[in-house]
């Protein structure tokens, strides 16, 4: 099967999303869709979702003209869209989830159940996926929903699969996890147009590539033919860094211990960790899906509670009960996923960007609104916010600027730790530059910054060192030379940093 | 910087020249706007039902006026009540029992200041301006307890705010019709001043009450760390607990000042009436608080919600009740016409965000 797209143009009110982008994909090809937030990807996908309707422009399966509607035309014509925001129900197993909206009846009219879960069975058999049908979709990674959304698509016969940034918030391992089950996809022909930011995993996986910019197309062709870095710079516009920030100290050159913690443990997701940061420096925690750092984190920031152990700021034993006491004594808490856990959708720009600050500036507890403005007028400068009016909805922003101002409310409260789970999630190019570049910042200023990713990239840009957790404990420290992939995945994965041999590389 | 000047140019743009492009505008964006409109269609209605069959304008005006003092007078408890029921929404929750907090804190009220046999102040020989007074302080801090009370089965109990509220409706009113029966409190004609007043010749001191209280409310509601983080904590809980906001503690006040402000709605109606009766007194308050709150833009799921709205949501309700009386609508039928109300506006919010 070939889709070919022709002219599409698209706007919302007088902002022309996309400008006359035409392309084509094809069964058995893995297209990776590049390009920044506001590329206009999602909206192009979305009308061959059958989600908007285009202004002007063609779509042709096979050479025949065809419109969609609605998403059942889209679906019905064998386009399957598996979005970044998964269409899974979380209170309903497994196979019911295969089957929602198309359920398999009994000739009474009740669900038969006996018969969908042996049609899931047997396409996770086909597909080579070990799970049980049976499980509740709650209980599992999210590697798996995506797998489980992968196989759906599968059983309603798609032959092309739109997958909207499908690796987001997975674990390299997990990651994959997916990715040999887009190898199985592709030998089976199906055609998989693949957006994402990260271009490591478009250089594996994907065969051609096309880059927006602006709602222009911008390059179209062979991955094998450009590089990393021609990739970025078609993205962006301009030349993008890869190599490391790491600044050159002279190891002594940072502050006294700010943070250090002894023996902590909760019963479930992490025992006996003992780590020590000093003021200025940036400690990257690493590992992969449940290894455990975000829980131990949220516990040192008294989101949650801890078993045993010690926690001592500044030299001081200090027991934290609940997040307004951590940011007191100076800690920052940047929780990953942000729409879950940072965004408070009903509210403005400055308010989002105010939230921890509101009770530490208030007078008699009216809101210094005044001193909320003053502030974020020069953190809007200087961390380089694109917005509007800063009574605007927080929604209106794209992510690399709904991060930042979710940076912008913790930097207010002036901390002496900042903690940042996955900073850079969901953002696009540009503004992840613009966050190391922050991150940097900062610790010029002399803040201990933790740094949580699952990206060893990422933490081997940034950080000057780091710890490799696995299964709730830190399975080793690297840094200097030692800090690379290959030995953080060796980590990560259970193994020890002194055996250099019998590595496979990944 | 760029981005701020198309922005203002996009917004300046439909025309604030012309009334319809700045009605259409507002509409649109303001939220309120839609409600406003509707309150105001409701008066005009209701002022042309009343008729101009008067001698002079002055006749008519004074009619016109009593009939306003009569609507909101009889809805200023209720009112108050939708206040705090609008903070609850906001949070995410709901309070059921605040008909029976209000049967409750009455009673408690009645016994303090009974000049019969069973007065609790009477006996202990506090009589008079300083009984009454003590009354006030005393039931006020009654209601906030309870309120306070629930507020700590919800935060700390983990008991979800619909079932923990819907005990208690049934323990308060149970309780005080138990231990009220039979009885027959006789409340000192000085304390029916609290209502009764007269500001040169009208009774408006619940009035006045309501407004001054919504006036605090929705000062609290826009301006102070509180009213802000109600509406944190509706929105996104974890975000908010994330970002160092004491949750329990914000829903457990939000809880109180709820019981806080019943117990005035019931030291109005006690002073208003100087009885109450305990079996059908507030019964399907929550659900008129709930009502104006709801048609005044407040948002079930929490998060949105507007004192102001509130306030313009009890007075369409009210105006409609008013209305259906002067229509002579059965009195059996109305809750019907209440229903549509709330219904409507509902919808007509729906279509704000689409268009």
């Amino acid at each position: 099967m070939k889709i070919e797209m022709k002219n599409i143009r698209k706007s919302f009110g007088s902002n022309d999303v996309l400008k006359e982008v035409t392309l084509s994909v094809q069964g058995g090809e893995i297209c990776a869709l590049l390009g920044e937030n506001g590329a206009g990807k999602s909206t192009l996908m979305n009308i061959l979702g059958g989600v908007l309707p285009m202004d002007s422009g063609s779509i042709l399966i096979d050479e025949k003209e065809v419109a969609f509607e609605t998403p059942v035309d889209s679906q019905e014509a064998g386009i399957a869209f598996i979005h970044q925001e998964l269409n899974l129900i979380n209170d309903l197993p497994i196979y019911e989830n295969m089957f929602l909206g198309r359920e398999i009846k009994t000739k009474r009219g009740s669900l038969d159940l006996k018969q969908m879960y042996d049609k899931t069975a047997a396409i996770f058999e086909q597909m080579n996926v070990e799970l049980d049908p049976g499980k509740m979709v709650r209980d599992l990674d999210a590697s798996y929903k995506q797998i489980v959304e992968i196989c759906r698509a599968m059983m309603t016969n798609a032959s092309i699969i739109i997958m909207d940034e499908p690796t987001t918030s997975l674990t390299d391992t997990e990651i994959e996890r997916v990715f040999a089950m887009m190898r199985t996809l592709k030998e089976n022909n199906v055609g998989i147009i693949f957006i994402s930011h990260k271009l490591n995993e478009v250089k594996e996986i994907c065969n051609r590539y096309i880059v927006l910019r602006d709602g222009n197309l911008v390059s179209v062709g062979n991955v094998s033919d450009v590089t990393k870095n021609d990739l970025a710079s078609y993205m962006v516009g301009f030349d993008v860094r890869t190599e490391s920030l790491r600044r050159v100290t002279g190891n002594e050159e940072v502050g006294k211990e700010v943070l250090r913690v002894e023996g902590l443990t909760d019963s479930r997701h992490y025992r006996d960790i003992n780590f020590s940061i000093r003021a200025g420096e940036i400690v990257g925690i690493t590992g992969l899906l449940g290894d455990g750092r975000s829980e131990l984190f949220q516990a040192i920031f008294g989101a949650d509670h801890y078993a045993s152990g010690k926690i001592i700021l500044e030299g001081q034993e200090v027991t934290i009960k609940s997040t307004s006491q951590a940011i007191k004594k100076g800690i920052a808490y940047l929780p990953r996923n942000r729409k879950e856990n940072a965004i408070l959708k009903d509210m403005d720009i400055i308010e989002n960007a105010s939230v921890v600050t509101w009770s530490m500036f208030s007078k008699r507890g009216v809101i210094n609104s005044s001193r909320h403005k003053r502030l974020f007028k020069e953190q809007r400068d200087s961390l380089r916010i694109k917005m509007g009016e800063m009574t605007d909805s927080i929604t209106s922003l794209s992510g690399g600027n709904q991060q930042k101002v979710v940076l912008s409310k913790w930097l207010a409260a002036n901390p002496k730790v900042l903690i940042l789970d996955n900073p850079t999630q969901g953002v696009d190019v540009g503004a992840k530059e613009d966050i190391y570049d922050i991150i940097l910042k900062l610790a010029n200023e002399n803040i201990a910054i933790v740094v949580l990713s699952s990206e060893a990239q990422e933490i081997i840009r940034v950080c000057d060192r780091a710890l490799v957790m696995y299964h709730g404990v830190i399975q080793g420290e690297v840094r200097d030379e030692m800090m690379n992939e290959q030995t953080i995945m060796r980590l990560a994965t259970g193994g020890e940093l002194g055996e250099e041999k019998g590595v496979h590389q990944l | 910087m760029i981005p701020n000047k198309q922005h203002n140019l996009e917004n300046a743009s439909p025309g604030k020249k012309t009334f319809i492009g700045w009605f259409k505008h507002k509409w649109s964006n303001d939220p309120l706007f839609s409600i406003l409109i509707a309150l105001i269609i409701m008066v005009i209605l209701q002022t042309l039902t009343l008729g101009f069959d008067y001698n002079s304008f002055g006749e008519w005006f004074q009619s016109w006026t009593n009939n306003w003092i009569n609507i909101l007078r009889n809805n200023a408890g209720i009112g108050i009540v939708a206040l705090g029921m609008t903070f609850v929404i906001m949070t995410g929750g709901i309070d059921l029992s605040v008909g029976s907090t209000l049967v409750i804190t009455g009673a408690f009220a009645m016994y303090l200041l009974d000049t019969g046999a069973q007065g609790i102040l009477g006996a202990v020989g506090i009589t008079g301006v300083p009984a009454i007074i003590l009354t006030v302080i005393l039931v006020l801090a009654f209601g906030y307890m309870l309120g306070a009370l629930i507020g700590v089965s919800i935060t700390k109990g983990m008991v979800p705010p619909f079932i923990a509220t819907l005990g208690a409706m049934m323990i308060f009113r149970s309780v005080t019709q138990h231990f009220a029966q039979g009885y027959n409190t006789k409340v000192p004609v000085e304390f029916l001043q609290i209502s009764s007043f007269k500001i040169g010749n009208f009774m408006i001191m619940p009035i006045i009450y309501w407004a001054i209280i919504a006036f605090i409310m929705y000062y609290v509601s826009k301006r102070t760390t509180f009213g802000r983080q109600i509406i944190a904590v509706g929105s996104n809980e974890r975000a908010a607990k994330l970002s160092g906001v004491n949750i329990n503690k914000v829903k457990l006040r939000v809880y109180a000042l709820m019981g806080l402000l019943v117990s005035v709605a019931a030291i109005i109606q006690v002073s208003r009436i100087g009885s109450m009766d305990f079996s059908n007194a507030g019964r399907g308050m929550e659900m008129d608080a709930i009502a104006a709150a709801v048609v005044g833009g407040t948002n079930m799921l929490g998060g949105r919600g507007f004192i102001l709205g509130t306030v313009y949501g009890m007075l369409i309700i009210a105006v409609m009740n008013n209305l259906l009386n002067l229509f002579g609508v059965p009195p059996f039928l109305r809750e019907a016409f209440k229903g549509v109300i709330v219904i409507v506006a509902v919808l007509l919010q729906r279509k704000e965000k689409t268009a």
